[in-house]
């Protein structure tokens, strides 16, 4: 824990004490480190007032360049090298009330005033926090002793010492098994898995259960529910309507990304850039559904603007807090209270989200559109014709125009509407009605495509030049309301450069109504004509291209990047306000850290190459110490969200960076090799148990002299109850299933939505597919401290609540797996029903029950069965449908199964 | 079941480990600050120093009844909130100069730079569609809408001037529950019960109860613990179903037998605990044996059958549906039962003129009728039962609605309605140290603008908190490093409105 390094509470609190327990080492001639003991008395005495936020007295901190700077009386309050001139040290050490620093508030102590004092004697150097420094290769420290069995164990072993603490022993081979299996697969071994580690007495057994369960496609799912929190993935579009959204595809291709052990830059990469990269193809266009895991608004009446920026900004603070444990949210309004960090540094890295195509719409362009077999092979040939007799550009433009719709202007972009409106996201026209197109980039456009539905037949559109009195450019008859209702049409335009207003106007002689709407646009292309005209085959190309247009497809919301003539130029905004713009940015990265890449263009893919450079300080190790907590139940450094000034400092920061240098360089960003060698440490595999005098001394097993014994997630708990019921179902990809939740969960307004129960095997999948509605959560996931996923969740903390256990004693999910498993262990147990309980708790366990569990269990089993014996309704209802011969045996079997899926133990990992 | 005793014991053994585990911490983090600090009695009791309050969350026991940082008026709030907007103009918000100009153009300068949910192009003024009285000695104007709540009018300290800069339900409702239109937040009922753990063990400290038919539009954000640990969120009970989720046990399973398995899983859990002597497996019996009491509380807290019938006369309650009218003689027993927070959301009050149903005039007096005698009974029955001192009951909305009428895409709509308003709209509070017949904040002639005493959300939960006896600047979690708060960067509590 942080406060056990800090020397000043030691001396305190043994001052404070009167005993002199310990001998503080006071070295005085020992040059002052910044980072370790001048920033954190900062931090607590000063920053409040002289930091990023205030700087009182025109004062601060936070960076060398302002603290030297001369404040409000004129001159520097710190004079490098002189104390004595300084007028910090003055202040901090005044006797005048209105004079000391910090003002109103406790002085500094003695000890700090002497390191304050020492550290600008030295020149007052400011040092660079450890989480933003480069991450270097760690000598490994030297020890020896039988208890060890990989590096990361020499600097556990290191700590121990120095804590005066040993570690323990092995954890059981059954214990460790099930322990490791849950860690690495989110399950409980198979028992086929299980029979052959238990059989195996060679050294490299506990190896070999390691490589199996690394290898298992449930290694995929488990590591998936992680990556959803932090994605913020749920099947819903949040806010008031939270209407479905279909980017289950996203769910699976972590899946296969994790099982193929996708090198984690290479993973970070594509799903922040797939698109810019190179010839993507419709995985890494799904990669990218990332960044589409953001909420969208289709709240009648609110600006889509509004809540574009939520979702850019959004997209800006999870990379930040998820993969970087940075907590830049705040430099939204201001400089970083603590950390290095400028406000307009923010805005400048919210720029290269800031070009993207979504905008909000309730339909979720842009979505990639993925065709049948048939239309693939036909796109395909349509792009070799189009590279052949064109041009590769525009081959590869039609490409993205066939699978993203992309470039085009949404109608969300009109606006000066007349007897029209913007309904939803489209642009509603009643007879004589018009509105406006906003700079629209004409030069070299031949055509405008349309796509659109005249709700009451034909009817034509005009379009004007620069005012509705302006040149009528256009005259567009537009097709009859047959299916299908959307229409596509093309028009060529005359040739007229420069951008322009456009206006629009619809007129139906027909229609006798001014007042119901005739005609509602959804998007605008304006393009080059189909190329190759006169080469062979040209005919049948433009066909295709047609066709492929409306072609049946499957979607999902992805990435793609704005075209120059619809490029948002980015500011930043005055104290976070979107609506009071400042200063113009453009994309870059905060000058704290590694620079970009010199070959990194300014753009979105850029940005990840900067974020996977081996550079960066932060993106290895926020994995690293994530891919801890995930096994020892707390991080290297706790506060897995805050690796900055503010968050808990690591407790082995050298293990984390020894770690995270070899994540990239030996182990070249492969996640299962970092956690091989994590969970092969002597470390991982101690045994659990604790004894008080360790409890007192570690409560929270911060230096690991135990091994990890946290409760169980949301997913696991689930995981593993249906696979010791046998009843899970291996099934795996897919759409989100409905598994029994009990009625009235969802109540959304303006909502048909239904939660509709799955059937069959869909019942019983793992909690990873499990539906995840925003404003209704699943509630067994709720309650086990999942969160809403409204935004990013970069850790969930744990809590141990009575609503839990209600939970696992009573949900109706829970009451069918208990019925299986007693099935089970009826089955297989044996013919005594002590026998078939002691079955059932090695089939959970993979150990012999105790005696005095047994009899716990025993004496539940013959309370239950004196009472079903006489009550054969009451059996029937426990035992449930399933054909038993005795039910009253049957229901009091079901008793003790439940009862076992509610032990500790088995909620815990051990 | 264990006997009382053993109960007892393996709870106190609990305890006694948190204890610990806290006085360890506590005494290595602040030890240097002064050993006073350390004296028992303070050591759960009065923890709000100056190193922020992020230990008070404790996983082995974080709803503990905590004391506030100072004596408070209120112990528990009641918070009804009409989810929709409530027309303030048909309500509380008594404007005769808006009558004269009801049928008009809604004149330019009122549109300028505005921007509206629904109204487009120039709509016209609509006059209020009820009557307004003067009420009790207090002469608070209330419409002949609420003329249940006109006979406790000098309970109530009304405020008209109250205003946010949301204007669409969602981020609305958010901003006046979680101090942030953005979701993310934790709920002030999530806060409360952060900072106060809950009196009674056995039920929930923070409850939900919605009607209408639908949850508000921003879904259970609006009661969800945001950064906060999960277990402070809200727990919506139901009147359908059960009334907490899982609360009953398995069909075919009786109470003899539950208290058998639950025995029979925390013999084995003791049993586990004297081999891996992990404190957090006696904070785990100590919770299946809450939630077994639970099972019993919750319910029998939940059922109004029992009640008098001059109760139900009074509320207006039928037993065994859903309305607003059993949530709010709900929530009196709960908060006689002491839990701390009870959050009502009656959906429904979106009257934009769109059907009958939606109308000013129509849909909304429906509206009225269920609520206005059920609230009104409310107060009485605090009163009676010496509970209103130390209740504290808030009415409340997300925004208003506009003196023009809506014009819906430009047309004239079918029925009266109007659109929402952000700028000014009105909400009230009574008991708990609230002085009533009091009126705080004025609006222009037309219930447009804010003339003075403006109030933003944030004012109201600075309010609550300070009845609660919390000072809202104090009251902080850290979360991404850095201390949070409900009230932002904002807040200050209604000083006129104090008894």
């Amino acid at each position: 824990m942080h406060f056990l390094s800090s020397k000043k509470l030691f001396i305190g609190v043994t001052l404070l004490l009167g005993v002199i327990a310990y001998v503080v080492f006071h070295k005085p001639l020992e040059k002052i480190d910044y980072s370790s003991q001048v920033k954190p008395i900062l931090n607590k005495n000063c920053i409040a007032c002289h930091g990023g936020v205030k700087q009182k007295g025109g004062f601060s901190v936070l960076f060398r360049e302002d603290a030297m700077a001369n404040t409000k009386s004129g001159k520097p309050a710190i004079i490098p090298g002189s104390p004595e001139t300084s007028e910090f040290i003055k202040r901090i050490t005044s006797k005048d009330p209105e004079e000391r620093m910090p003002y109103k508030h406790t002085p500094l102590s003695k000890e700090d005033i002497q390191i304050l004092t020492q550290w600008i004697k030295e020149g007052a150097q400011w040092g660079q926090h450890w989480a933003y420094t480069e991450i270097k290769s760690e000598k490994i420290p030297d020890y020896s002793s039988s208890w060890i069995k990989n590096e990361v164990d020499q600097f556990v072993y290191q700590k121990l010492k120095q804590e005066h603490l040993s570690p323990s022993d092995e954890a059981d081979k059954s214990t460790l098994m099930r322990r490791v299996s849950l860690d690495l697969t989110g399950l409980p071994p198979t028992q086929l898995v299980a029979k052959r580690f238990l059989a195996d007495d060679s050294p490299k057994a506990y190896e070999n259960l390691v490589d199996d369960l690394l290898a298992s496609p449930s290694y995929g799912e488990r590591w998936t529910s992680l990556w959803l929190d932090l994605a913020r993935y749920a099947d819903t579009k949040g806010y008031e309507k939270d209407g479905s959204r279909n980017i289950w595809k996203y769910r699976d291709w972590l899946i296969r990304a994790f099982n193929a052990d996708k090198p984690y830059n290479e993973f970070i990469k594509e799903q922040i850039a797939g698109d810019l990269m190179p010839n993507p193809d419709d995985a890494k266009y799904i990669a990218t559904s990332f960044n589409r895991n953001t909420m969208t608004n289709d709240e009648g009446g609110t600006d889509d603007e509004e809540f574009r920026t939520a979702a850019v900004m959004d997209r800006t603070n999870t990379t930040w807090s998820a993969l970087m444990g940075t907590t830049f949210n705040c430099v939204q309004c201001h400089s970083h209270p603590y950390d290095p960090f400028k406000h307009d540094e923010y805005y400048k890295f919210l720029s290269f989200f800031n070009n993207s195509r979504d905008e909000d719409v309730d339909i979720e362009y842009p979505l990639l559109r993925q065709y049948n077999s048939t239309d693939s092979l036909k796109l395909n040939t349509l792009v070799d014709w189009i590279k052949t007799n064109a041009s590769p550009e525009e081959g590869k433009k039609y490409y993205t125009f066939l699978k993203t719709w992309q470039p085009t202007i949404n109608s969300l972009q009109g606006d000066k509407y007349i007897n029209g409106a913007l309904l939803g996201c489209t642009a509603g026209l009643r007879n004589l009605g018009s509105f406006r197109l906003k700079n629209v980039v004409l030069d070299q456009k031949e055509q405008l495509m349309l796509r659109y539905n005249a709700r009451l037949n034909t009817g034509n559109v005009y379009i004007y030049l620069d005012s509705l009195k302006g040149k009528l450019i256009k005259t567009v008859a537009l097709k009859s309301n047959q299916t299908p209702f959307w229409k596509l049409q093309t028009i060529d335009l005359p040739a007229i450069s420069g951008t322009h207003n456009l206006f629009f106007k619809f007129h139906n002689p027909a229609i006798q109504s001014l007042d119901e709407t005739g005609v509602r646009f959804d998007w605008f292309a304006f393009g080059t004509k189909f190329p190759g005209k006169g080469k062979p085959g040209y005919d049948d190309a433009m066909k295709s291209f047609a066709e492929l247009m409306e072609a049946p497809v499957e979607t999902i919301p992805v990435m793609v990047e704005n075209n120059k003539d619809q490029f948002r130029t980015s500011h930043v905004f005055v104290r976070g306000n979107r609506l009071v713009e400042g200063a113009v940015v453009t994309p870059d990265v905060p000058h704290i850290l590694n620079p970009m890449p010199a070959d990194a263009p300014k753009n979105r893919l850029g940005m990840a190459m900067w974020l996977t450079d081996e550079k960066n300080p932060l993106v290895a190790r926020t994995m690293v110490n994530r891919l801890w907590e995930q096994l020892f139940g707390y991080g290297i450094a706790e506060t897995l969200e805050d690796l900055g000034s503010q968050g808990i400092p690591p407790t082995h920061r050298a293990l984390l960076d020894y770690l995270s240098w070899k994540f990239m360089h030996d182990y070249q960003w492969s996640l299962k090799k970092v956690l091989k060698e994590i969970v092969l440490s002597a470390t991982y595999r101690q045994e659990s148990k604790v004894t008080d005098g360790l409890l007192k001394k570690d409560p929270m097993n911060k230096f690991f002299a135990r091994g990890p014994r946290v409760r169980l997630s949301a997913e696991q708990i689930r995981d593993q109850s249906l696979a010791v019921s046998n009843v899970l179902s291996s099934k795996m990809y897919g759409k989100s299933v409905m598994p029994y939740q009990p009625e009235g969960i969802w109540r959304s307004p303006y909502s048909g939505d239904v939660w509709k129960k799955s059937q069959g095997e869909d019942q019983f999948r793992r909690a990873v597919y499990t539906y995840w509605k925003r404003t209704a959560p699943y509630p067994s996931m709720i309650t086990f401290d999942g969160g809403a996923r409204e935004v990013c969740i970069t850790r969930r903390i744990r809590t141990d609540t009575p609503l839990q256990a209600l939970t696992t004693l009573n949900d109706s999910t829970y009451l069918v797996m208990a019925r299986y498993f007693a099935s089970r262990i009826n089955e297989v147990g044996g013919a005594e029903v002590n026998q078939q309980i002691a079955k059932g708790y090695e089939l959970m366990m993979y150990k012999p029950i105790s005696k005095a569990r047994l009899n716990a269990l025993m004496e539940l089993y013959n309370t239950s069965y004196t009472k079903f014996r006489n009550d054969a309704k009451a059996s029937a209802l426990m035992a449930g449908q399933l054909e038993k011969p005795d039910k009253p045996k049957a229901a009091s079997l079901v008793m003790v199964a439940s009862a076992m899926l509610n032990l500790d133990e088995w909620l815990n990992k051990n | 079941m264990r006997d009382d005793n053993q109960t007892r014991r393996l709870i106190k053994e609990a305890e006694q480990a948190m204890l610990q585990q806290y006085t360890r911490r506590h005494f290595l983090k602040d030890g240097a600050m002064g050993f006073g600090a350390l004296a028992l009695g303070s050591l759960l009791g009065n923890c709000w120093g100056n190193s922020g309050s992020k230990k008070l969350f404790d996983a082995a026991n974080p709803l503990a009844a905590r004391p506030p940082m100072f004596p408070g008026k209120a112990k528990s709030v009641i918070y009804l909130h009409m989810a929709g907007a409530p027309s303030q103009l048909e309500l509380f918000s008594y404007k005769p100069e808006l009558a004269k100009l009801d049928g008009l153009d809604c004149p330019p300068s009122l549109l300028e730079g505005k921007k509206f949910a629904f109204i487009r192009g120039v709509p016209k003024m609509l006059g209020p569609q009820a009557v307004f009285k003067q009420r009790g000695e207090s002469g608070l104007w209330l419409s002949d809408n609420l003329p249940h709540l006109a006979t406790v009018a000098d309970d109530i300290a009304m405020l008209n001037a109250v205003t946010t800069e949301q204007f669409n339900h969602a981020p609305a409702q958010l901003l006046m529950h979680t101090g942030s239109a953005r979701l993310g937040r934790p709920s002030i009922g999530s806060w409360v019960t952060y900072g106060m753990g809950t009196e009674n063990n056995n039920l929930p400290g923070f409850v939900v109860l919605t009607s209408g038919g639908n949850n508000p539009d921003a879904g259970k954000s609006v009661w969800g613990s945001g950064f906060l640990p999960s277990v402070y969120q809200g727990v919506q009970c139901r009147s359908e179903g059960d009334p907490v989720l899982f609360i009953k046990d398995p069909k075919g399973m009786d109470r003899d037998l539950r208290k058998a398995s639950i025995d029979a899983i925390n013999k084995v859990n003791q049993e586990q605990y004297s081999e891996y002597n992990d404190p957090e497996t006696l904070s785990r019996i100590a919770q299946y044996e809450m939630a077994y009491k639970m099972q019993i509380s919750v319910p029998d807290v939940m059922n109004i059958n029992d009640e008098p019938q001059y109760i139900h006369e009074m509320y207006g309650t039928q037993p065994g549906k859903t309305s607003f009218a059993n949530n709010v003689l709900l929530a009196r027993k709960l908060v006689e039962k002491g839990v701390r927070f009870v959050q009502l959301f009656d959906w429904g009050w979106d009257t934009h003129g769109d059907s009958a149903g939606n109308a000013v005039d129509i849909g909304l007096i429906n509206k009225c009728r269920k609520v206005d005698r059920p609230i009104t009974a409310l107060l009485l029955d605090l009163k009676q039962r010496g509970l209103l001192d130390e209740t504290l009951v808030v009415w409340g909305t997300e925004f208003g609605r506009t003196p023009m009428q809506e014009n819906r895409e430009g047309k004239k709509m079918p029925f009266k309605g109007r659109d929402h308003h952000a700028a000014a709209f009105n909400m009230w509070m009574a008991g708990g140290g609230i002085k009533g017949g009091t009126s705080y904040g004025v609006t222009d002639e037309i219930g447009y603008n804010i003339v003075s005493g403006k109030t933003e959300a944030y004012d109201i939960q600075a309010t609550i908190l300070n009845q609660l006896g919390f000072d809202h600047e104090k009251l902080t979690y850290e979360s991404q490093g850095r201390n949070f708060r409900l009230t932002d960067l904002s807040g200050k509590v209604i000083k006129d409105i104090l008894a």
